[in-house]
């Protein structure tokens, strides 16, 4: 529909992806100077943090500045049972042969594309180390099964991401590897530009609707210190609304985007509900 | 002159000279006995001599009954015959009197037919007990009808006769507590709140008696159990999220002493905390009555320079300080006060409500329909509710752009307009409109919409202009666009405040509340362990920071580590029982985890299986022509999470707090939460240690290890965690380096340190500086941290939202809404936290 990414469906393609001229760029709304933070970092070809909840736009806004730049966006979605050979490569069987192949972080520092480890933190320790040497001056990738090292494409970038809350307490990122990093630091939009996105992702929504869900997402999120263990992100809005123009009545739409989703607690749905009741009821 | 006629005189002669006064009231009541002819008054006059000659007061009670009694049921023999029955009794004369008093209500309500049963029902009583008897016949005969006829006075009967039988209870005890029940839930309710009274008299007649007049905690409890409607005790959770959502918090939500019998149940403010009834007839009506009494507090109902222009304009007197009181406003009016009253506290809740639906959506629209689905109106005060249902919906479409506000309530729509607009504009609608007047109280509870209420009824506690209200508010409104340290700096020195009140009365609570005396004496003896100790062992130093010079000062608390001298096996298994079903969840919960926590290790040099990605890499690697490590085996066992644990419990005096709602104190909770933490530790394999400590000055903080990191759980640690119990105050920090000195030597990557709270960080010492130990516990939060040991804070101080961020850092610390989750919340959050 908007990205490079879906231009050709259901069909396999390689994750390296040059965006092409017809393209039409991702929609994102800045909230403050975080695109022109990113361009300077990209500039001179420092890694990236996006620090952030849940559905702010982390992600997104990444798709974007890829566009942008004109650049490759290869993400890897980090989780417990990340390797380093999963981020660098491994060989294979081939007949008799053994062939090498490469890994996603390999290919995006080959392409010079821009790598995107999505939630960095749930990855095992030692298999973060391996950015270390491409983080700092050297920007080298050591292949060390290889016993190779590969000095990165000029235009490659590493950005990584983590949601700092408190399921994470003992899933810090080291503080070595963090200061390698430009952060950038994500939060909830404003009213106004929330309500902007809202309009733009779902178009035929009416502004006044949005007006609602954006009122109602703030008060929703004041309930964060009583058990919620994610604020009604943005992400939830924009689905909620995505019910509504679906035919949904708001009340069931919000009960179902953004209630039910983050709590099992009763009380705590109840009191939700409350605000969208408020908000919505006639 | 017939024979007849000179026996009457006769009578009248004897009775005259028997009494003065007799004979004056009987010749008054005489001429409408007349008319019922000669036989009829022979015998009236007959029987007045004999009651009077039987008990001068049941005479006299008699005759002056006997004119309501002839007028009302148009006869006289019947009534006539069963007063003479009384006289079979002794001391009867009460009796009679009730009777000769309820008669005309009871020919009125009740028909000759069911005056007569009523009658019965009383002279079976008084052959009984003649006690009872007195009680029912004093009994107004519509209290025990409850307007159903005969057949009410049977439903409140038969339970008492089946009761004075088989456990001779006496209806005088039983009659108005079952009368009040009835009217409160209804005639089924009777027998067994009836029943339960009656196993309480056996235990203890004045307990007993104070149940059935409905004062003792136990019937009030048992009553409230079977009211129905929206119970705000069990919800005070969720209104505390409303008004935090609405209002962004900072209200002190209490419990009022409401009883069903004080009528209507109102949310109240007196400016500083917001009262609740235990009941509300439905959820609309509580949310909404909790939000209106919010709006009160934050939209200057007791803003003092309003308050002040008001009394001032009603001439009436405004104190410098203190609280006042709103009754001399209202006493101008005389016997017009409650009108005036009514009318007042419309014009203020129509200010308040308007400024509330900026703040709430649809909240007048709510109220709107809340009201309408009232349905009938009390018919004296029906015109106020109209006339407030009117006010609203003008309110409501003054939301509307270029709407036309009128001259009556426009004035108070204006967001600038206050409690003194509203004072003016009821003294222009009382002297104007013409509201019918009110003298009763059921009307007069009766007038005001569903969530709104008497504003008056506290003592006010002014606020002034800048006060932490309004500022907390400011900041609900701004705190999206603007995080302003310094103001939250401001905001917090200012709770600060409030703390050490409190703290003061929760240390006086808990020195004399306290009256489980083996604790108490344990925790002397303990005290007294401590000064000994102290001088014997200063313990180990640690610094401590001084935000004022930016420096640590060295070597300046004190920590003595201890054993708990008092332990309670008794009370541990009291817990163990209590919490058995939520311990035997958590077990299961922590079991059905495990297969997630067997996790297979991958590349192993041994183990029962192959590990297919390893094994390839093996092969491909050892073709490559290189010599890989024949890790290519896979093996399922627990997981080597390496994580030690441990739980720091805040012994401070402020945990022997009863709670405010009742079911205990704090303590119990702590015990029975790290009781808990403890049985599912045991169950989740990992290495965990749990103290507690409690500070006396700089040089004097006490470290309580009740379990060590290698010790088994045994008999003796749990007896000590029934032991616990608070004492002096919090040196959060100093016992935050302690623990985390006591991590070391322990094996473990990830260290955690869970501290279990219920206030902020002082001790005697401070000087009243609060901002000393936050900062000195963040420092040593943040030396933890450095040390890898992570610490996470868990308390149930409401207010904590205000200072832990600080402290612990954002996303370090949790504040459980209720203090009941704690036993069952404790083990989840450090699963949640090992996850």
């Amino acid at each position: 529909m908007k990205t490079a990414v879906n231009r050709i469906r259901g069909v396999e393609r390689d994750i390296v992806q040059m965006p092409q001229a017809g393209d039409i760029a991702p929609y994102y709304e800045p909230q403050g100077n975080e695109v022109a933070i990113f361009e300077a970092a990209y500039r001179k070809r420092l890694p990236v943090m996006l620090k952030g909840p849940t559905g702010c736009g982390k992600t997104r806004f990444l798709e974007y500045m890829a566009f942008q730049l004109k650049r490759p966006l290869v993400t890897v979605s980090c989780h417990e049972d990340l390797t380093s050979s999963d981020l660098v490569g491994r060989f294979l069987l081939e007949g008799s042969e053994t062939v090498w192949q490469d890994g996603p972080l390999t290919r995006a520092v080959k392409a010079g594309a821009i790598c995107y480890l999505d939630e960095i933190v749930e990855a095992r320790t030692d298999s973060t180390v391996v950015i270390h040497s491409l983080t700092d001056h050297r920007r080298r990738l050591t292949i060390e099964k290889k016993g190779q090292e590969i000095e990165a494409h000029e235009d490659f970038m590493l950005v990584i991401s983590y949601n700092p809350g408190y399921q994470t307490v003992l899933k810090d990122l080291k503080p070595s590897t963090k200061q390698r990093f430009i952060a950038l630091t994500f939060d909830f939009p404003p009213e106004d530009i929330e309500r902007k996105i809202i309009v733009n992702e779902v178009p035929g929504i009416s502004p006044e609707i949005a007006h609602q869900l954006v009122a109602a997402g703030r008060k929703a999120r004041l309930l964060k210190d009583h058990g919620l263990e994610e604020a009604t992100s943005t992400r939830a809005l924009v689905y909620a609304a995505n019910m509504m123009n679906a035919g949904l009545d708001p009340v069931t739409a919000c009960q179902v985007a953004i209630v039910n989703p983050i709590t099992d607690d009763m009380e705590l749905a109840e009191a939700l509900m409350e605000i969208v009741q408020a908000h919505f009821a006639v | 002159m017939s024979s007849k006629e000179s026996a009457i005189n006769d009578l009248l002669a004897e009775l005259k000279q028997a009494s003065f006064v007799a004979h004056r009231e009987v010749e008054q009541v005489l001429p409408s006995i007349r008319h019922h002819g000669e036989d009829v008054t022979l015998a009236w006059i007959d029987a007045c001599r004999r009651i009077f000659d039987y008990d001068r007061e049941a005479g006299k009670a008699f005759i002056r009954g006997s004119r309501e009694a002839e007028k009302v049921s148009e006869t006289v023999l019947p009534w006539t015959e069963q007063a003479l029955r009384f006289m079979r009794w002794r001391g009867s004369w009460r009796a009679l009197e009730g009777f000769m008093a309820n008669l005309p209500r009871a020919f009125g309500s009740l028909g000759h037919a069911g005056e007569r049963r009523w009658a019965e029902i009383g002279f079976m009583w008084c052959a009984r007990q003649i006690e009872s008897g007195n009680a029912y016949f004093a009994t107004p005969v519509l209290d025990l009808s409850g307007r159903q006829g005969i057949a009410g006075v049977e439903q409140i009967n038969t339970p008492a006769e089946e009761l004075f039988e088989s456990r001779k209870l006496l209806l005088g005890t039983y009659l108005a507590g079952a009368i009040r029940v009835r009217n409160l839930l209804g005639a089924q309710a009777i027998l067994p709140w009836a029943l339960r009274g009656a196993d309480i008299m056996q235990s203890g007649r004045v307990r007993g008696e104070a149940y059935f007049r409905l004062e003792s905690e136990e019937s009030l409890a048992l009553l409230l159990e079977h009211l129905p409607g929206f119970r705000l005790t069990d919800r005070n959770r969720l209104l505390a999220m409303l008004l935090n959502i609405w209002y962004g918090g900072g209200f002190d939500l209490k419990e009022s002493s409401w009883s069903p019998e004080k009528g209507r149940p109102f949310v109240e403010s007196d400016g500083n905390s917001l009262f609740f009834p235990a009941v509300m007839p439905n959820r609309d009506e509580a949310v909404l009555a909790v939000l209106h009494g919010a709006g009160h507090m934050r939209f200057g109902t007791f803003d003092r320079l309003a308050m002040k222009e008001m009394f001032s304009e009603a001439k009436v007197d405004f104190p410098d300080s203190g609280p006042v009181s709103w009754t001399p406003i209202f006493m101008r009016y005389g016997d017009e006060a409650l009108r005036f009253q009514l009318i007042f506290d419309l014009c203020e809740d129509l200010r308040i409500d308007f400024r509330i639906q900026h703040l709430v959506p649809n909240y007048l629209q709510r109220l709107l329909a809340t009201a309408h689905a009232t349905g009938t109106r009390h018919p004296e005060s029906g015109a106020y509710f109209d006339l407030a249902v009117a006010s609203i919906e003008e309110a409501l479409a003054a939301t509307h752009p270029h709407a036309v506000r009128s001259k009556r309530f426009g004035p108070l729509l204006d967001p600038a307009a206050t409690v003194a607009d509203a004072f003016r504009t009821a003294s222009v609608i009382y002297s104007n409109d013409e509201l019918p007047r009110i003298a009763d109280l059921e009307a007069f509870y009766a007038a005001y919409l569903p969530g709104r209420g008497p504003n008056a009824t506290r003592l006010a506690h002014p606020q002034e202009r800048r006060d932490p209200q309004q500022q907390t508010q400011a900041r609900g409104e701004q705190q999206d666009q603007s995080r302003d340290a310094g103001e939250q700096q401001d905001r917090t020195a200012q709770n600060a405040e409030a703390g050490d009140q409190q703290d003061g009365q929760q240390q006086e609570v808990a020195g004399h509340g306290d009256s489980s005396g083996t604790a108490m004496q344990a925790a002397d003896r303990s005290d007294a362990q401590q000064r000994s100790d102290a001088s014997r062992e200063k313990g180990v130093p640690y610094p401590e920071w001084d935000y004022r010079e930016a420096r640590y000062k060295r070597n300046w608390s004190w920590v003595q580590e201890k054993k708990l001298a008092e332990s309670n096996m008794a009370e541990t298994n009291r817990l163990m029982n209590q919490y058995a079903d939520a311990l035997k969840r958590l077990k299961k919960a922590i079991q059905s985890q495990k297969p997630t926590r067997l996790a297979p290790l991958l590349r192993q040099l041994d183990g029962d299986d192959m590990d297919l990605n390893a094994v390839v890499s093996y092969v491909v690697e050892k073709r490559a022509g290189r010599s890989p490590k024949p890790a290519i085996y896979r093996r399922r066992e627990m997981r080597q999470r390496e994580v030690a644990v441990t739980l720091l419990a805040d012994m401070s005096t402020s945990i022997m707090q009863h709670l405010p709602e009742g079911g205990g104190r704090l303590v119990d909770r702590v015990r029975a939460g790290v009781l808990l933490f403890a049985e599912s530790m045991e169950e989740v394999g990992d290495s965990y240690s749990i103290a507690g400590f409690c500070s006396k000055y700089r040089d004097n903080v006490s470290y309580y290890t009740i379990k060590d990191f290698d010790e088994p759980l045994s008999q003796d640690v749990r007896s000590q965690i029934g032991g616990m119990s608070g004492r002096l105050a919090t040196r959060m920090g100093a016992a935050i380096r302690h623990a985390t000195a006591r991590f070391e030597g322990i094996e473990s990557r990830r260290r955690l340190l869970l501290i279990l709270s219920d206030g902020r960080p002082e001790d005697y010492d401070d000087g009243g500086d609060r901002r000393y130990l936050h900062e000195d516990t963040r420092m040593a939060v943040k030396e933890a941290v450095a040390k890898g040991v992570h610490p996470f804070c868990i308390t149930v101080d409401t207010m904590a939202n205000q200072y832990l961020p600080q402290i612990f850092g954002r996303g370090h610390y949790m504040v459980l809404d209720h203090i009941n989750s704690l036993p069952n919340k404790l083990p989840e959050i450090y699963l949640r936290l090992r996850r």
